[in-house]
């Protein structure tokens, strides 16, 4: 080996080590971060720490991430290794079959992996959740176990276990004693490999969990649009964790193998499943130091509630207080929009409470998968605000109460954007190239279409093919031009900080927006805008319905209703709270900030209504859109 | 040695059920029309012809399949040396860099990719950097650069860990009898340490090429909304579309291309293998 390869490839690991701890250790300074920003290091805090050790859905995502990975670990390396052995061992014709049905989960995206273990769990009404993403997380590790451990069994000579079993061994010692140990190296990055693909999994336990059960990647994933240093504070306490694991994984080995050399080969056997053991126990030991198991005398105590909503959509003081209100437990669980909810409880997902949008709530409940609410047990409905009563979906409010209600505008930066320009051109603002690069759509079809149907002068309503088809075109016209960035969440926290001059935005992210950055605001255009209301309904398959009317009570009480609108942004139905965070007198949170009152008087304005030939053209002609947006780089 | 083969069985039903069904299923919706229910079928081709009929569709395609083919050269040339390097120090060192690769791995994907978000945006480290050397202005977040970059991040470890695997498992004694038989460094290496190590190549690959090609979020959250690439249309067809026969038909596609592709691999391994596959 010459020497000049030599410190290239030293410099070449030293730049490799850089670049991949780098992402790390920034995330870990930002953890300790005071403010919010993800860019500035403002002073040290541990405010983040205590944040997540508060969140119960973060330390539960934890729980959820590793134990998965360490059982799917152990049962994956089991059956896989007994697997490559079985099968090296088989006729030609059963291994290339084999190897080829292994590869399935290997060489096919991980996303078709995904869908079909949906499809299967769907089609037999297994109920998703930690099982079944177990399950599959078990049924995608096994092939890496055997993908690495294969290669070893065939190196190994065939003729060492016929010696083996020769010289009177039996068939298990003779694996156990001569293939296993000759194999190790590959069981153990097989382990390894299973490990490493379970932590990191997101797609495939995205797409067969359920009840509520999150992994980490899916904690992440619904709340990464918005910044939450708490993610930094969770990541550097995984990164803890991990170091740990491996310590003990690395360094016990090796301290063994220090012992005089007859002992070391069964030693090292004994070392690694012992270090594992110690993981789960421990693992088991916060299981039970999560579930307290207190018996309480509160009316519901020992029940479940499960809500489905939005993402970043509610107080965070309010389930826990709740809780204590009640003694029931709340799971909670996120959509990113009605569609995926809609699929998720149209396939037959229990939930008692659900947070759907005006047209979708229509949807539902002409497609009955809705209850009608116990009129009885409800006590909200007084109040409520006159304009969020009887909306048009529901006029009898027979299914639904009001959680949130709002607009659609247009978020602006003043110090960039002419009010002039807003005025005479409405929606038509996106098409002006002088602000080009500089703009932000809203990741909906819905909303997308609504702005340039408005802007054409037409229903947002409008079931004319022609008009739908113009809209494309404007909207074609709008990402092939104006280089925009199309973005759900992640428009809240860049429009605070002031990245882009303009932004498609709901009327509660705009508050929030304003309420940060006072050089921000909000337009309605005159061309009209949707008016929407988020609802909470209860579904058919709910099991706690009595509980969920009480949830619905106690989150439209004055000092919940406040603190949930005070905390998301959003306008509450209370009509008293919404006076009290607007009012100047009061000081709330929002005076001032025209996009904390919806506009409720102006004749373009519409609220959506489904039309399921509409909704489909729509979905393909956005996607269409945002195909057109990404081939236009 | 028959004996052995059996403890294949429960895996050959476990994998019936679990890897070839939901194959099956999915392939059953792609050729069947709009609906959710697979009780009452009624087979079509639309799906495949509405893919294949729409040159937007394709040039995602093509589009996705070339950031693939960047990060996974990308990796090559950078996971190769890396882990040359390695498998050639001694084997304290090479524990402790093994163990320096696969830590980050083990920190999830997500958390990883965030942490880039901060790195490149506006007003972040990288960004600073480059106005120093007086690049103001650029844009490093939502770029293909940004993309691809992710890409690198997250699957050059897979790279090193497998041709590490292979360069380790590799008699040295060979490299010896090479040197005595007058081989110079190069002609050792071309000629006897590439070809032994190529299985580690080849999965290293496919270990990269794979997450690559399908990947959704990296492009989602370091691309920004309009990059749009096949995995995150097949996530669209059935998060927000509901159009799970469409996106059935689009993920059969692409398991079909993955596995022809694949079975070109294969055939070059055993090639270079000089038919030890034979035996």
């Amino acid at each position: 080996m010459k020497k000049g390869n030599r410190s290239f490839g030293k410099i070449l690991m030293i730049l490799a080590i850089v670049f991949f701890y780098l992402p790390i250790l920034y995330m870990i300074i930002f953890s300790f971060n005071e403010g919010k920003s993800l860019t500035s290091f403002t002073g040290f805090s541990l405010r983040w720490y205590q944040h997540m050790l508060e969140s119960r859905d973060m330390m539960s995502a934890l729980y959820t991430t590793f134990s998965v990975a360490i059982l799917a670990t152990a049962i994956s390396t089991v059956v896989g290794t007994i697997a490559a052995i079985g099968l090296s061992k088989s006729k030609k014709i059963v291994r290339d079959v084999m190897e080829q049905v292994n590869n399935f989960p290997i060489m096919n995206p991980e996303i078709v992996t995904a869908i079909g273990f949906m499809l299967l769990f769907i089609t037999f009404k297994v109920e998703r959740g930690y099982m079944t993403m177990l399950l599959a997380h078990i049924a995608f590790c096994i092939p890496y176990v055997i993908l690495s451990v294969m290669p070893k069994v065939r190196s190994l000579d065939p003729n060492l276990a016929d010696a083996a079993m020769d010289l009177g061994a039996t068939p298990w010692v003779a694996l156990t004693r001569v293939i296993v140990p000759q194999i190790t190296p590959g069981i153990f990055s097989g382990a390894l490999m299973a490990f490493t693909m379970s932590v990191d999994d997101f797609i495939i336990s995205y797409f067969v969990t359920g009840g509520g059960v999150k992994n980490l990647s899916i904690m992440v994933y619904t709340m990464s649009k918005r910044v939450n240093p708490s993610i930094n504070a969770v990541s550097t306490l995984v990164v803890l964790i991990i170091t740990v694991i491996l310590v003990i994984i690395n360094v016990v080995p090796l301290i063994a193998a220090r012992r005089p050399k007859k002992a070391e080969i069964s030693k090292r056997h004994i070392a690694v499943p012992a270090a594992v053991a110690a993981v789960v126990v421990a693992c088991l030991v916060i299981v039970f130091g999560m579930n307290k198991g207190e018996v309480s005398d509160l009316p519901y105590a020992g029940q479940t509630l499960y809500i489905y909503l939005p993402g970043e959509y509610m107080g965070e003081e309010i389930i826990p207080a709740f809780e204590e209100q009640t003694g029931a437990t709340v799971i909670v669980e996120n959509f990113d929009s009605n569609e995926q909810m809609y699929i998720k409880v149209t396939n037959g997902e229990s939930y008692d409470i659900i947070i759907p949008s005006d047209y979708m709530i229509m949807r539902l409940m002409d497609e009955g998968y809705l209850q009608k609410l116990d009129q009885s047990l409800l006590t909200c409905f007084e109040d409520l605000d006159e304009a969020v009563l009887s909306p048009a979906f529901d006029p009898d409010n027979e299914y639904s109460v009001s959680y949130f209600w709002g607009t659609v505008g247009i978020v602006y930066d003043k110090t960039k954007v002419s009010e002039a320009d807003l005025e005479e051109q409405g929606y038509g603002i996106f098409l002006n190239e002088k602000y080009k690069g500089d703009i932000y759509l809203y990741d909906s079809e819905r909303d997308s279409f609504m702005m340039a149907l408005k802007d054409l002068g037409y229903s947002m309503n409008t079931e004319n093919e022609a008009e739908l088809q113009e809209a494309y075109n404007w909207l074609v016209q709008c990402v092939t031009t104006m280089e925009p960035e199309i973005v759900t969440d992640e428009i809240i926290d860049n429009m605070a900080q002031g990245r882009k001059a303009l932004g498609l935005c709901y009327s509660g992210d705009a508050t929030y927006i304003m309420s940060e950055n006072e050089n921000m605001g909000f337009y309605m255009p005159e061309e009209g805008t949707n008016r929407w209301y988020d609802s909470m309904v209860i579904p058919t398959t709910a099991e706690s319905v009595e509980l969920a009317h009480e949830f619905m009570n106690f989150i439209s009480s004055y000092d919940m209703a406040y603190a949930n609108s005070d905390y998301v942004g959003y306008t509450s139905p209370n009509l008293a709270v919404k006076e009290a965070l607007s009012s100047e007198e009061e000081e709330g949170s929002y005076a001032g900030i025209n996009a904390y009152l919806p506009r409720t008087d102006h004749p373009l304005d519409e609220v959506f209504v489904f039309n399921e030939e509409v909704k489909k053209l729509m979905g393909n002609l956005w996607s269409k859109v945002k195909i057109a947006a990404s081939n236009a780089n | 040695m028959k004996k052995f083969s059996q403890l294949a069985v429960p895996y050959i039903a476990w994998a019936v059920m679990m890897l070839i069904f939901p194959m099956f299923l999915m392939l059953l919706y792609s050729f069947t029309e709009h609906g959710n229910s697979i009780i009452s079928f009624s087979f079509t081709l639309e799906h495949y012809v509405k893919f294949f009929s729409d040159p937007d569709f394709l040039l995602i395609l093509w589009r996705s399949f070339g950031i693939a083919v960047k990060t996974t050269i990308i990796c090559l040339l950078l996971g190769y040396p890396l882990a040359y390097f390695i498998a050639r120090s001694s084997e304290k060192i090479q524990n402790i860099l093994v163990l320096c690769i696969t830590i980050p791995t083990w920190i999830n994907m997500l958390v990883r990719t965030y942490a880039w978000i901060g790195l490149l945006s506006d007003g972040g480290p990288f960004a600073r950097l480059l106005g120093l050397f007086g690049f103001e202005e650029v844009e490093l977040l939502y770029t293909e650069f940004a993309v691809l970059l992710g890409m690198v991040y997250n699957f050059l470890p897979f790279m090193i860990l497998q041709i590490n695997t292979s360069l380790c498992k590799m008699d040295q004694s060979l490299l010896n009898a090479s040197a005595d038989l007058g081989a110079t460094p190069a002609q050792t290496f071309w000629k006897v340490t590439f070809p032994l190590s190529l299985p580690g190549v080849i999965n290293g690959i496919t270990l990269v090429f794979l997450p690559a090609i399908s990947s959704f979020f990296i492009p989602k959250l370091l691309g920004g909304g309009q990059y749009f690439l096949i995995g995150n249309l097949i996530e669209n067809q059935f998060i927000t579309v509901g159009e799970w026969n469409f996106g059935s038909a689009i993920s059969m596609i692409m398991a079909v291309v993955m596995m022809l592709l694949m079975m070109v691999v294969k055939k070059l391994e055993v090639r270079n293998q000089g038919g030890k596959e034979e035996k």
